[in-house]
């Protein structure tokens, strides 16, 4: 029971990381505000449900809605500037949804937060969506969309000269990963039960790309393997608990030194590859 | 709202907006030079906060040298940063969004240490005035804030003297405006770089002992270093007269705001009227563009 939860808890943060690898892995926007769609998807669907008295599905694509045009309000202003104030702006919008949500108290229950919420999703859910998120994002990666937007992430200015329209690429990307992180959100809701404003701040989200990072930006199993270790990592050893987010940052500013490809590299791990590895031996 | 509680609120801003423009300022600093968005100056600032109240608390509770020891100590901890995180990838010649994740990651650090180490209590400096506030006429004004203003102003025109007059400085703006270019002309570029931090340093040890004195030391105290980045956005990245006044604007609007609209709708109103400006005015209030170079 106890190895469930662990797995289930680490499973929903995984959607989270897939959902930033996405953005940052394609297109090398950073985002500090995955927090906010986090809470605004956990949120969306948790009031959808309990409060409009919606059946649980539509709540759930009620979040995904909400996510991605969230993502989208927030794209039209900043994806065609600098990273930096993209960054920036996320950065105030995680901060942002928190205030509003303590602001509207009444229907969120402010510093509260919400509970009460029926436990609909389970481990299967859960594991399935990771399978068909991971999916989508390897497929896009191969098409010819992701990459386009690979190039863009390397250098912008050479791939608008190639004729890649660098603003309309990210906010493709944007809005499909805002609304992953929005879908991982209202999952949270309904498997933790229990949301509240506080539960994803900045440090939060800050997480979530460094975990991308250290996973490395080119494989998509290298950043599934080390957010599965650090989310578990806390859970079997309470001991030092308190001490994992040192030891993840002194380990992130090791590896991006020493090993900037991170630490799986461009490790991807395909049946049609590890087949041929066996042919060939 | 009556017209002495609004100049009273105005004064509680500048005050507030003085200490918001030395984190934008120290924090654009780094922007300039190295083009990227510092996040660990909010982590010079958490150590500053602690290590002023360390001293002033424990070892000797004079205001002045503390502060310029705290002051001095900041300086050399962004020294230290730079030489630990961002001169090995530097030297490689790593993508700018490395040193981003590594400025995040190192706020995180400290903001993490801290939180572990002396996370479950509230630290509060030493009282250095006994008299906490002045009257004039109709007015309260409080001492505190009144030392913070002339702080910041103090600091940031030593720095405008030293940007503008000093070989230093000088060699600072050259790196800014290209990073290249200034290392061919027989600048040690290296050292110009570590120079940098340390200023920024400084600036952030005074920053962390004025936020430590006037409200109290916590591990998220680094956090406020949002306020300055949001002014260094406002006033326009790489303009640090720029983020100067929009320090000032800043802090004024928000204390005004806090009075007229209460504290839980304030930080609303701050960001969404952010992202309408940079919707509309992307380059800040300076209006100093930013080129990208091939």
């Amino acid at each position: 029971m106890f190895y469930l939860k662990v797995l289930e808890i680490t499973s929903l943060y995984t959607i989270l990381v897939l959902g930033v690898y996405l953005m940052t892995g394609l297109t090398g926007l950073f985002s500090l505000g995955q927090g906010g769609f986090v809470s605004i998807g956990a949120y969306t669907a948790a009031i959808a449900f309990m409060k409009l008295n919606l059946p649980f599905p539509v709540a759930l694509m009620m979040a995904v809605v909400m996510g991605a045009v969230l993502g989208f309000l927030i794209g039209i202003p900043t994806l065609r500037l600098r990273r930096d104030y993209f960054l920036l702006v996320t950065f105030c919008l995680g901060e942002m949804v928190r205030a509003a949500l303590l602001y509207l108290a009444q229907l969120t229950g402010g510093a509260l937060g919400m509970a009460g919420m029926p436990r609909k999703v389970g481990l299967p859910l859960i594991l399935i969506s990771i399978v068909f998120i991971t999916f989508i994002l390897y497929s896009l990666k191969r098409s010819r969309f992701g990459r386009d937007c690979i190039a863009v992430r390397d250098d912008e200015l050479a791939a608008s000269m190639m004729g890649i329209n660098v603003f309309a690429h990210k906010m493709k990307v944007f809005i499909i990963s805002s609304a992953i992180t929005a879908y991982g959100g209202a999952l949270y809701a309904f498997n933790i039960l229990f949301i509240e404003p506080n539960l994803f701040n900045w440090l939060e989200s800050g997480r979530l790309i460094i975990i991308t990072f250290v996973g490395g930006l080119n494989s998509i199993a290298g950043v599934i393997i080390t957010s599965a270790i650090y989310y578990s990592f806390g859970e079997f050893f309470r001991f030092i608990d308190v001490w994992r987010d040192v030891l993840l940052a002194l380990v992130v500013i090791l590896v991006v030194i020493f090993r900037p490809g991170g630490l799986f590299q461009g490790l991807e791990l395909l049946p049609q590859k590890l087949l041929s590895r066996t042919e060939r031996k | 709202m009556k017209i002495n509680l609004i100049l009273q609120q105005l004064l509680n801003g500048i005050s507030l907006g003085g200490v918001y423009a030395l984190m934008a300022v120290g924090f654009g600093l780094i922007f300039n030079v190295l083009k990227f968005s510092n996040f660990s100056h909010g982590g010079v600032v958490a150590i500053c906060a602690y290590f002023g109240y360390f001293i002033s608390q424990h070892v000797y509770p004079n205001f002045i040298v503390t502060l310029i020891l705290t002051a001095i100590v900041g300086g050399f901890i962004g020294v230290i940063i730079e030489k630990l995180i961002f001169r090995p990838i530097r030297l490689k010649g790593a993508p700018l969004t490395l040193f981003l994740v590594n400025s995040i990651t190192a706020a995180m650090l400290v903001q993490q240490f801290f939180a572990v180490m002396w996370g479950d209590n509230y630290y509060p400096y030493p009282e250095f005035i006994k008299e906490t506030a002045i009257h004039i006429g109709e007015f309260t004004v409080s001492k505190i804030y009144l030392l913070m203003l002339s702080i910041s102003a103090f600091v940031l025109l030593i720095l405008s003297y030293i940007l503008r007059k000093t070989k230093i400085g000088i060699a600072i703006r050259a790196a800014s405006s290209d990073i290249r270019t200034p290392s061919l002309m027989g600048i040690n570029i290296d050292f110009v770089i570590s120079t940098a931090f340390f200023f920024a340093g400084i600036l952030g040890g005074v920053t962390g002992y004025l936020l430590g004195m006037a409200f109290t030391v916590d591990p998220f105290i680094g956090s406020m270093i949002l306020k300055g980045i949001i002014a260094a956005i406002i006033g326009g990245m790489g303009s640090l007269g720029g983020g100067v006044v929009a320090g000032l604007l800043l802090g004024v609007a928000e204390s005004l705001l806090i009075a007229e609209i209460g504290a839980s709708l304030t930080p609303i109103v701050i960001y969404a009227s952010i992202i309408l400006l940079l919707l509309i005015r992307p380059e800040g209030i300076s209006g100093k563009g930013y080129i990208v170079k091939a």
